[in-house]
């Protein structure tokens, strides 16, 4: 924590960036903040309760942070990968940033976490994530921690989906879906969801319907799901924000799990590696097509 | 209309096709005279790349069965790459839709070339077997109920 | 004739659900949902109740639906025809309503009944008994006694329950109430003791109010182009999950969505404040054209517009929003600074 604080000072105080990106200690535990004076480095903390994507934050859909001149923000290695992302679908500018990177041992599930971190309590994601090390950054701080095994139940979850009949398959997702009211929350804390007009929110023509009934819903998670192909890093997010509470992470992993296997793609740190879905290969599996 | 009442079902199958090969093969198939099922609608697009996912998803929700999306042969595209960024999609999309409970024997991809008249006949042919097996996709189009309509406002015009 | 005071049993409440059940009366209340999480279900019996959670999202919905048709139209030739849909009065019973949720529908029924009456809205208010139950308790994101609701208030309630050693004190707050004690008296029975249906509700959770609401308000009409507003919005995500569970954001579009050239549905589905599109033009200008009008305008629109208008803050309380929002906003912590400023010199 010093050792973040101080360099958050230092950054500030050189005036090589003008806001710093990190967590603080809210009235509900770990939320983002803005750090814009030297002093105010010593609010930054970082613990298992900062689940928080950030990179979100770096998304140019979002006007209302483009005055805040040069800024740091603080990336656990998975968010880095979001970062990179952004990079990577030239969103983002890899100078425009500056990143502090985390060493990370696993977060817990929510911000206001009271439970030590453990094998039971770590967040779903966290489990079998390989990274330990932030590699996309230009500070590192932090001390090393051991992660924790895999699979994640997300991903058992997924396999135990394939395993049914396509109608049972139907009948879970229509179940959860309809739960959903079509707040796009989903969308709005989503890191890779970076366009400036979503196609939600196309009225001519009206591909998705806005209409929180069985039609309108499929259309939409369809839509997310595919335009996340490639893009998603599994950070949550998503899920953690729903008010419906509808298991969107296995979509998003059910896509991961086809560009996983089909194209070779993991979620990477390193934004020269291409995206599956803007790029192909001839020898592209191709079994499915008559 | 397709009878879905006392008449059998007849499937709905639209198809998105490329200009450039499969839509001369259809040609073809129809100069040729060749018979075949006569289920389908050619909705004709300048590459199987010019088609979006939410194009097949559209078709479901307006009542279709099925679905065919049928362009140029690997290293055929008119757009030299169109057809391959078109493979990846559709595969992604394909056991998307799937994992979500949407049959794939509802989905038809193939690669149908201007000199395959025979080839698309072929497709049109499975596809509607295989889609009416599967029967009407009467899951999808239930998605929405909504209250019965109880008064009329307005002048029925006398058929 | 029943007194205002009444006791059930839980097996009462048991077989009172039963019968509602078979006389086609639908019965609501807080149950588990598959993710573990509680909300206001339909329930069958009373197995998966859940009177003690407050449920994740507020009780709006069984009133302003997600979504729910208008009417239906069909095209003929040059015609169109409109097609009028069974008006949603089927009668119901929410039985365990927070008084967070149920105080916000005579709140909402204002705007509802304004310059338009809301048919819908006002057939659901009407076919629905609200036996809402005094708070077993919140947390520290609950705020109700800022907003001059209670634990134990009886706003918008027909009856009041009170769990007691052998299941529930109730207590009739309105004529609706009293008629559906009558109607089905056999499970009740008069209450023991004094007068004084209810105990006492438990200490709110906030010991001291967070803020003045006159004060907030004064404050917040005089400070529209505030640079606190900026600075509030910087976490927002514009997510909206905080009107997706709060019990009085009643915002809504209308939407026609045909179902191909011939047919189709008129649609009112929830809309919220804090997404690009809801003001967006057709021209593509958009007034609130970042995050920081649209946080504003939720503050403004909840402690200063709805008030003024209506009399009303458009807020109970719940805590909702604070526990929802993806970046640990937190409404109270909101009106408590703008109170700090409103009541420092040279304050509102």
């Amino acid at each position: 924590m010093r050792e973040l604080r101080d360099l958050a000072r230092r950054l500030l105080e050189e005036g090589s960036v003008q806001t710093v990106l990190g967590w603080e200690e809210g009235p509900r535990g770990a939320r983002p903040v803005f750090v814009r004076r030297p002093e105010e480095a010593e609010r930054l903390i970082f613990d298992p309760r900062c689940v928080h994507n950030l990179a979100a934050y770096l998304s140019p859909r979002r006007p209302h942070l483009k005055g805040l001149g040069r800024i740091a923000i603080c990336v656990k290695p998975c968010d880095a990968k979001a970062v990179a992302g952004l990079i990577r679908e030239t969103q983002v500018a890899r100078d425009q940033v500056v990143l502090i990177g985390l060493r990370c041992g696993g977060v817990l599930p929510d911000p206001e976490g009271r439970e030590t971190l453990s094998g039971e309590t770590v967040a779903d994601r966290c489990r079998g994530c390989p990274d330990r090390e932030p590699r996309l950054a230009d500070h590192v701080v932090g001390t090393a921690a051991e992660g924790f095994p895999g699979p994640s139940r997300r991903q058992q979850k997924v396999e135990e989906l394939l395993a049914l009949s396509p109608d049972d398959r139907w009948r879970f997702w229509q179940q959860e879906l309809a739960r959903c009211v079509r707040c796009h929350a989903c969308r709005q804390v989503c890191p890779l969801c970076f366009c400036e007009q979503c196609i939600a929110d196309k009225t001519r023509p009206r591909w998705v319907e806005s209409s929180a009934h069985g039609r309108g819903n499929l259309a939409w998670h369809i839509s997310r799901a595919m335009h996340l192909a490639g893009r998603c890093v599994d950070c949550g997010e998503c899920e953690r924000v729903c008010p419906g509470g509808i298991p969107l992470g296995l979509l998003t992993r059910r896509v991961a799990k086809t560009v996983g296997e089909r194209f070779g793609w993991r979620p990477s740190d390193d934004p020269a590696v291409p995206s599956p879905v803007g790029t192909w290969r001839p020898e592209d599996p191709q079994e499915f097509i008559l | 209309m397709d009878g879905e009442g006392a008449r059998p079902f007849e499937p709905r199958i639209t198809a998105f096709v490329c200009n450039w090969c499969t839509y001369t093969g259809a040609d073809l198939a129809g100069t040729s005279r060749l018979q075949m099922a006569a289920n389908v609608r050619i909705i004709r697009l300048p590459c199987t790349g010019r088609i979006d996912p939410m194009f097949i998803v559209k078709a479901f929700e307006r009542g279709a069965d099925g679905v065919i999306v049928s362009g140029c042969h690997p290293a055929d595209c008119h757009y030299n790459a169109g057809n391959y960024h078109a493979r990846r999609r559709f595969a992604i999309f394909r056991e998307l839709v799937d994992f979500l409970g949407i049959d794939p024997g509802r989905l038809t991809f193939s690669w149908v070339s201007a000199s395959e008249g025979a080839k698309w006949r072929d497709v049109v042919n499975e596809t509607v077997d295989r889609v009416r097996r599967l029967g009407p996709f009467t899951a999808y189009r239930e998605l929405v109920t909504d209250p019965p309509v109880t008064r009329v406002i307005g002048e029925e015009v006398p058929a | 004739m029943m007194t205002n005071a009444s006791q059930i049993t839980q097996a009462g409440l048991s077989s009172l659900v039963e019968d509602l059940r078979q006389a086609g009366i639908q019965v609501i209340g807080p149950a588990r949902v598959t993710d573990g999480a509680v909300e206001y279900q339909r329930l069958a019996d009373l197995s998966g109740w859940t009177p003690g959670v407050q449920p994740r999202r507020s009780l709006k919905e069984w009133f302003l639906p997600v979504t729910e048709p208008l009417f239906r139209y069909r095209k003929q030739g040059p015609r169109v025809l409109v097609e009028e849909l069974a008006p949603p009065d089927a009668p119901r019973v929410v039985l365990g309503a927070y008084p967070c949720d149920a105080a916000a529908l005579p709140i909402l029924d204002a705007v509802m009944g304004w310059d338009y009456r809301d048919d819908p809205w006002f057939a659901r208010r009407e076919a629905t008994v609200i036996l809402s139950q005094v708070c077993p308790g919140g947390d520290a994101s609950c705020f109700c006694t800022d907003v001059g609701i209670a634990p134990d208030s009886a706003a918008g309630a027909d009856l009041r329950m009170c769990p007691i050693e052998s299941g529930w004190r109730v207590q009739v707050e309105t004529g609706k109430g009293e008629a559906f004690l009558q109607q089905w008296s056999r499970h009740f029975q008069p209450a023991n003791g004094s007068k004084n249906p209810l105990p006492p509700a438990g200490p709110p959770r906030s010991e001291a109010p967070r803020a003045n609401p006159e004060r907030v308000r004064a404050w917040i009409e005089t400070h529209f182009e505030d640079p606190f507003w900026q600075e509030v919005a910087l976490r927002c995500h514009g997510c909206g999950g905080c009107a997706a569970v709060c019990p009085t954001c009643h915002c809504f579009d209308i939407v026609d969505e045909p179902e191909n050239p011939v047919q189709g549905a008129r649609r009112r589905n929830w809309d919220t404040c804090q997404t690009a599109l809801f003001t967006r033009h057709a021209s593509g200008h958009n007034p609130r054209e970042d995050q920081c009008g649209r946080c504003r305008q939720r503050v403004n629109h909840k402690f200063a517009i709805y008030p003024a208008r209506f009399g009303r803050i458009l807020c109970t309380g719940c805590g909702r929003c604070a526990r929802t929002c993806p970046s640990g906003q937190d409404i109270t912590e909101i009106l408590a600074r703008i109170d700090q400023w409103a009541a420092g010199p040279g304050g509102a």
